[in-house]
């Protein structure tokens, strides 16, 4: 049997950065048996190689209509010259191509959602549910959001990202001497709760003078975030270092003393459809603290690989904070738990699960 | 000042001469909320004015760190905050508070006020001396001289209607601003004042839909309205029928499990009533509806001793009506909620659209042209249009927003300044004052600059001062869901082309629209306004006259007899219409008698 033609059209893809498109990337290279193609938008650093076609301008925060039109676009046209055994749509924007090639050519179609893009495109993703061959949701409860959003429940699918574990060193570098409290996230979605960590500063501060929240990542809300941290006199207890290379970004998951991001449930639904970052950092021997709210509550255990808190409580939040920041050893022990957890959440356990998916849809159709 | 607390009292007095006390209102824990409050070991004492809204997940929180509490009132709550956090235990809070804690150990008092200074809190500092009170005439008494009035106050108060920033009409005494802690203590007896907290200018982007934006406004305009709703006692809404008050009853409403209480205050002249907007509103939620009429007879009968019981003058004739609607709420209800902040927050004046407008003007056209043009179309323009070219025309733009805010007043209220006023002050005064909050602020664009003045001056000075003192002379408690913490810094991530773009208070008219369509009444606001002009020409000219026939404020010279004569004249013949600045001198001169009265006991 040659290997099944996989055809990736998505919006979201790397060099950008961010989990959708770190996952994406993933399938690509981990799954080995497939021949795999990807139509995507481009990006400045973009290595144009025979596996990919790029459309569009430069990456931009916002995903203009062109830019989608064209990736929809240009999917079909490829799609029907390579004639694929399986498409699979990396973001419902780009669910026209892959419904036209589906009934184009007769192939079976992978819808991947998140969470949070179901309710900002109700119609659109109702169709793009209701017609592909199956879903791949993240989490439970990104699974639950599509079922909502008008997936049949047969057709959906629970398989959740892979996270690289480093190895520990000895001679790694050492943790911050200042208690360090941890964040990485693209700084676009307010659910992610950056306003709630503002707020939670002052009260770590009143039991630790010399705690600091990093802020590592870029993006439209980072103006207003540094406006309020200077206005509530902050401005020495949050650090924006901006978007880091991978090296740096290790560096810092491991000199930091707990990461916390309290992304909570938006009131249109949806939120963290997985929160791959929160594993990341477990994968670095990282306690968390997060919001007790849709997937999150999965990705950190609650006592065990850190503390869940209630989202909209920057008092309760605090509480957990100061907490961990004043008991390193009750935090390595929630880290190193988390580590254990993070082994057994492998990439290659979710290229296999994927690839049977695939197998499975292109024997049915046989 | 037994009517902010007809229920209960207390007090503490330290050996080392400390002393608190409290008059309470029992809200909250009715039977063991008894104040002041102290620690495990009595070594912290507290006293609160107003109330902890976030108390009970606070609680919840102190008792799984191990704290053991006697009560479940929101005062025990600061002690064991305190213990915790220390002066940080503001940033716990949600509410609307002024609070003393006395820290024996260290000899040292905390007074912290709320975000947005809803509840007031005086203090006088001299001598190693700190006292204070929440009202200012509970430090009159404390003290053997006689009060001297500060005469930029006046001013001020003559110009704007009430007393801006932390300043008194007395001139020792302070009040400590919106979102401040004090700090005192026996070795460093000074008044060490920190501001803990200001709503960030955030100029943010426009990432989010309409849509997106109505969504999230909803679930916290409804999570502020129902923590608001918490109490032991009975609740209910005032209600206008305007869009603000119209969402606090929505909301209210559908919070509450049986039908709730409205109250709504009316005129007989139908141009100024408002009961059939409140009564159409009542009707679709399906509240138990109560209102009342304000006639001319009630306002020469209640206004006057009102006026004496102001604690510190505030000017807005709109007290008149807020003091009758509270007076008709407490006859069923010891806690009420309303709409105030709402425009303060979500750009309700119609003067930010004029200075977005004015803003974009004079970034295409020189300002000489525009001040020609200005005065050109004022010619024969009266009222709100001349007013609006006002805004639009040349010379300072605080200048004209304190015109256009004022009637003119800010310009105009001199001429009836007595000879204790001329020389120790100038007419200045307010304008520096606005100039230097503006400044201060750092505020990105015109129309923000003036969202941020009126955040800082008119809410805590006038609207806010208005609410409390209306509602506390009745022993009503008031409470204003859209100063919610989260709700107002959401307000803030809204760019101000969303929050006054299209029409004034977008936002909060879109809500309406998208979420109870049914409510949408399609009419344009109209400001809550009382027919002033109108009684001082029937029903308060007797009043007037009467008060200044005695005329206190003449006999210390800080008013000029015949100057305000002469005002009374032009507005009792109908020439001109003075009845802002008579009411201002009303309320002084009540107010001024009120206390030489006092003192003289």
């Amino acid at each position: 049997m040659r290997r099944p033609r996989v055809l990736l059209v998505t919006p979201d893809f790397p060099p950008a950065t961010g989990g959708i498109q770190r996952l994406l990337g993933e399938i690509v290279a981990r799954c080995a048996g497939w021949d795999t193609r990807v139509v995507t938008i481009a990006q400045a650093g973009d290595a144009q190689g025979g596996a990919r076609v790029s459309v569009g301008g430069r990456a931009s925060a916002l995903l203009r209509p062109t830019r989608i039109a064209r990736l929809n676009a240009t999917g079909v046209w490829r799609g029907i010259g390579w004639r694929p055994d399986v498409v699979i749509c990396g973001h419902v924007v780009a669910s026209p191509a892959a419904l036209v090639l589906q009934a184009a050519l007769r192939v079976p179609t992978v819808q991947y959602v998140y969470a949070s893009e179901l309710s900002h495109r109700r119609r659109l993703s109702r169709v793009a549910l209701g017609r592909s061959t199956a879903t791949v949701a993240l989490s439970r409860h990104a699974a639950d959001v599509a079922r909502s959003a008008g997936a049949d429940p047969a057709r959906v699918h629970v398989i959740s990202p892979g996270v690289d574990v480093p190895e520990p060193s000895a001679d790694g570098p050492a943790k911050f001497e200042l208690p360090t409290v941890l964040t990485v996230a693209r700084l676009a979605d307010r659910y992610k709760g950056f306003d709630v960590m503002l707020r939670a500063m002052p009260l770590v501060r009143a039991r630790l003078p010399a705690a600091r929240w990093v802020v590592i990542g870029d993006g439209p809300l980072r103006g207003e975030l540094e406006r309020t941290a200077r206005a509530w006199g902050l401005e020495d207890a949050v650090l924006f270092p901006g978007q880091v290379a991978d090296q740096e970004l290790d560096e810092w998951f491991s000199r930091a003393h707990v990461f916390a991001m309290l992304s909570r449930l938006p009131a249109d639904g949806g939120g963290e459809g997985y929160g791959l970052v929160y594993l990341e950092a477990a994968a670095h021997g990282l306690a968390c603290v997060a919001g007790n709210a849709g997937a999150v509550a999965e990705a950190v255990i609650d006592g065990e690989t850190g503390l869940l808190v209630d989202a909209n409580d920057h008092v309760e939040a605090a509480a957990a904070l100061t907490q961990l920041l004043a008991d390193p050893a009750g935090a390595a022990d929630l880290g190193a738990a988390g580590r254990a957890r993070a082994l057994t959440q492998s990439w290659e356990r979710m290229a296999a699960a994927l690839e049977a998916l695939v197998d499975e849809l292109i024997g049915s159709r046989r | 000042m037994v009517h902010r607390g007809p229920d209960d009292q207390g007090s503490f007095v330290d050996p080392s001469g400390a002393a608190l006390g409290a008059r309470r209102l029992s809200v909250i824990d009715v039977e063991g909320g008894h104040q002041p409050v102290c620690n495990e070991d009595g070594t912290i004492w507290a006293v609160l004015n107003g109330e902890i809204y976030n108390h009970p997940a606070l609680y919840a929180g102190l008792r799984a760190r191990g704290h053991v509490s006697r009560s479940r009132t929101d005062t025990e709550v600061l002690v064991h905050l305190y213990e915790d956090y220390g002066d940080a235990l503001v940033h716990a809070l949600e509410g609307m508070y002024c609070f003393a804690i006395w820290d024996a150990k260290r000899r040292r008092l905390l007074l912290a006020r709320d975000r947005f200074g809803e509840k007031p809190l005086f203090y006088r500092a001299s001598g190693g001396r700190l006292t204070f009170a929440s009202e200012l005439t509970a430090l009159q008494r404390g003290v053997d001289a006689a009060d001297a009035v500060d005469p930029v106050s006046l001013t001020a108060f003559l110009a704007l209607g009430y007393v801006p920033g932390s300043r008194s009409m007395v001139c020792d005494v302070s009040q400590l601003a919106p979102a401040s802690v004090l700090v005192w203590s026996s070795q460093d007896p000074v008044a060490r004042i920190s501001r803990y907290w200001r709503l960030p200018d955030l100029q943010p982007p426009a990432t989010r839909s309409l849509e997106e934006l109505t969504t999230e406004l909803d679930l916290r305009l409804s999570a502020a309205v129902r923590s608001r709703l918490l109490a032991d006692v009975p609740v209910g809404v005032l209600l206008s029928g305007g869009v603000d008050s119209t969402l606090v009853a929505a909301y209210a409403a559908r919070a509450s499990r049986g039908p709730i209480k409205t109250f709504t205050i009316g005129y007989d002249k139908s141009d100024f009533d408002e009961r059939p907007r409140a009564r159409r509103v009542a009707g679709i939620l399906g509240s138990e509806h109560l209102e009342m009429v304000l006639t001319p007879a009630g306002v020469a009968d209640g206004v006057p001793p009102m006026l004496r019981q102001l604690d510190q003058p505030v000017a807005d004739p709109a007290l008149v009506a807020l003091h009758a609607v509270c007076g008709l709420a407490r006859e069923h209800v010891t806690v009420a909620v309303g709409g105030e902040g709402a425009d303060e927050l979500f750009a309700g004046y119609p003067r930010y659209r004029w200075l977005a407008v004015s803003g974009r003007i004079a970034r295409v056209a020189p300002a000489p042209l525009v001040a020609a043009g200005a005065g050109a179309l004022s010619i024969g323009l009266r009222g709100r249009a001349r007013r609006l070219t006002d805004v639009l025309g040349g010379g300072h733009v605080v200048e004209r927003h304190l015109n256009w805010v004022t009637d003119g007043l800010a310009q105009g209220a001199q001429q009836i300044w007595g000879p204790a006023l001329r020389g120790l002050t100038t007419p200045f005064e307010p304008v520096a004052d606005a100039n230097e909050v503006i400044a201060r602020s750092g505020a990105s664009g015109l129309v923000r600059a003036f969202m941020t003045l009126d955040q800082e001056r008119w809410l805590p000075n006038d609207v806010l001062t208005k609410a409390d003192r209306s509602s506390m002379l009745v022993s009503l408690e008031m409470r204003t869901p859209f100063l919610d913490r989260s709700l107002a810094e959401f307000a803030a991530t809204v760019p101000i082309s969303e929050h006054a773009g299209p029409r004034d208070k977008h936002l909060l008219r879109s809500l309406i629209e998208r979420v109870w369509p049914e409510l949408d009444s399609g009419q344009p606001k109209k400001a809550f306004r009382v027919p002033l002009a109108e009684w001082l020409r029937g029903p308060l000219r007797p009043v007037l006259d009467a008060q200044l026939a005695r005329g206190q404020a003449f006999a210390e010279g800080w008013l000029d007899r015949s100057a305000v004569g002469q005002l009374v004249d032009e507005h009792a013949s109908g020439r001109a219409d003075r009845s802002r600045l008579l009411w201002s001198v009303l309320a002084f001169e009540s107010w001024l008698e009120a206390q030489r009265g006092t003192s003289a006991l």
